[in-house]
């Protein structure tokens, strides 16, 4: 990758490295995929704004799937760990991920939260990255799909304002539906947005607070 | 704030290569941002001016260029440019994963990297 070049004194010189800055991060995110696919766990790398209801979501998952397989959680965030205690009191394991002030997590925090569990008994790890629409984009994990939570409290913009995180998506859930009606958001045309973005990307309602749209996502993260 | 992250490797990648050469100083390093990565190039300039600060790099111009996205369709081959969304309240077109030929989802092939492509330096 680095050519290898004689420096003479005080001569400018004009080199070619084509350098990625993303390849460590890429490298390790592959590590982590291959570590996975070893022990046959499927990992879900759930991204979405502050408040868009990603904790509870992956609650919700882990709820109706623990007694069927062995689930275990990273829980992503800058500081506390509110979000891993509630998770934590379901009995499954929990590793907080405290990025400090880092706006996502990376594949090697990743990687480290790996070797903190036991990975025999494990078929699924949800992955709660940084409350953040923009970063987490730029920071594969080796995750085996990339779920995007967006809620109509964020209002009726939030697919077209963030569109990069959209374009990285392998399923989008448009969550808190519950609460379309009293925020005058339209479900359909966030949704029509997604499609703007990426036709094909498969798109799933729900409400934690009701349960519509629970069993839906389960069934289609386990055939992921 | 994601560009801290990117100037911390590209800084790190060009004093790695000072290291292991008799460079006296950095002029400028030129970088390729693809057009479907959210590098945002005024604040990864800022980012760099900061962290370069009392090292080889200080002073040294950070040039970014844009790299054009070239997309692929599994469906119908087509291979070029993406679909732009005008939004009339975006500050620029956004690149879409829609097929401009047959409206399926295309696959990028190019536009997601962002790399050092030169260095200037005075040996």
């Amino acid at each position: 990758m680095i050519q290898t070049i004689e420096a003479s004194p005080d001569e400018i010189y004009d080199i070619e490295l084509e350098h990625s800055l993303l390849e460590a991060n890429a490298k390790l995110a592959k590590e982590n995929r291959s570590l996975l696919d070893r022990h046959g766990i499927a990992s879900i790398d759930v991204m979405g704004a502050i408040g868009s209801g990603k904790t509870t979501l992956i609650g919700r998952l882990v709820e109706r799937l623990k007694d069927r397989l062995g689930v275990a959680v990273f829980n992503g965030d800058a500081t506390i760990s509110s979000d891993a205690d509630l998770i934590a009191r379901q009995n499954v394991p929990v590793v907080q991920i405290a990025t400090v002030n880092g706006c996502h997590l990376d594949a090697n925090l990743v990687g480290k939260a790996l070797r903190k569990i036991d990975l025999t008994k494990l078929k699924l790890i949800f992955i709660e990255n940084i409350g953040n629409l923009i970063c987490p984009a730029e920071f594969p994990l080796g995750s085996k799909a990339r779920v995007v939570v967006v809620s109509v409290t964020e209002g009726q913009y939030m697919v077209r304002k963030h569109p990069h995180m959209f374009l990285g998506a392998d399923l989008v859930v448009v969550n808190k539906i519950d609460l379309a009606s009293a925020m005058e958001v339209s479900i359909e045309d966030l949704i029509a947005d997604v499609h703007k973005l990426k036709p094909d990307l498969k798109v799933i309602r729900t409400s934690c607070k009701n349960g519509v749209g629970l069993d839906e996502l389960t069934a289609s993260l386990l055939a992921i | 704030m994601h560009e801290l992250s990117i100037a911390s490797s590209l800084v790190d990648s060009v004093l790695e290569f000072l290291d292991a050469h008799k460079v006296k100083k950095v002029l400028t390093v030129r970088l390729a941002v693809g057009e479907l990565n959210c590098v945002e190039a005024e604040q990864l300039c800022f980012c760099y001016t900061a962290i370069t600060q009392k090292t080889a790099m200080e002073n040294s111009t950070l040039e970014i260029e844009t790299v054009a996205a070239v997309v692929q369709c599994p469906r119908c081959d087509y291979r070029g440019s993406p679909k732009y969304w005008e939004d009339a309240r975006s500050a620029a077109p956004i690149p879409t994963l829609e097929c401009p030929k047959c409206q399926g989802t295309v696959e990028p092939i190019q536009g997601n990297d962002c790399a050092i492509k030169t260095i200037q330096f005075v040996a």
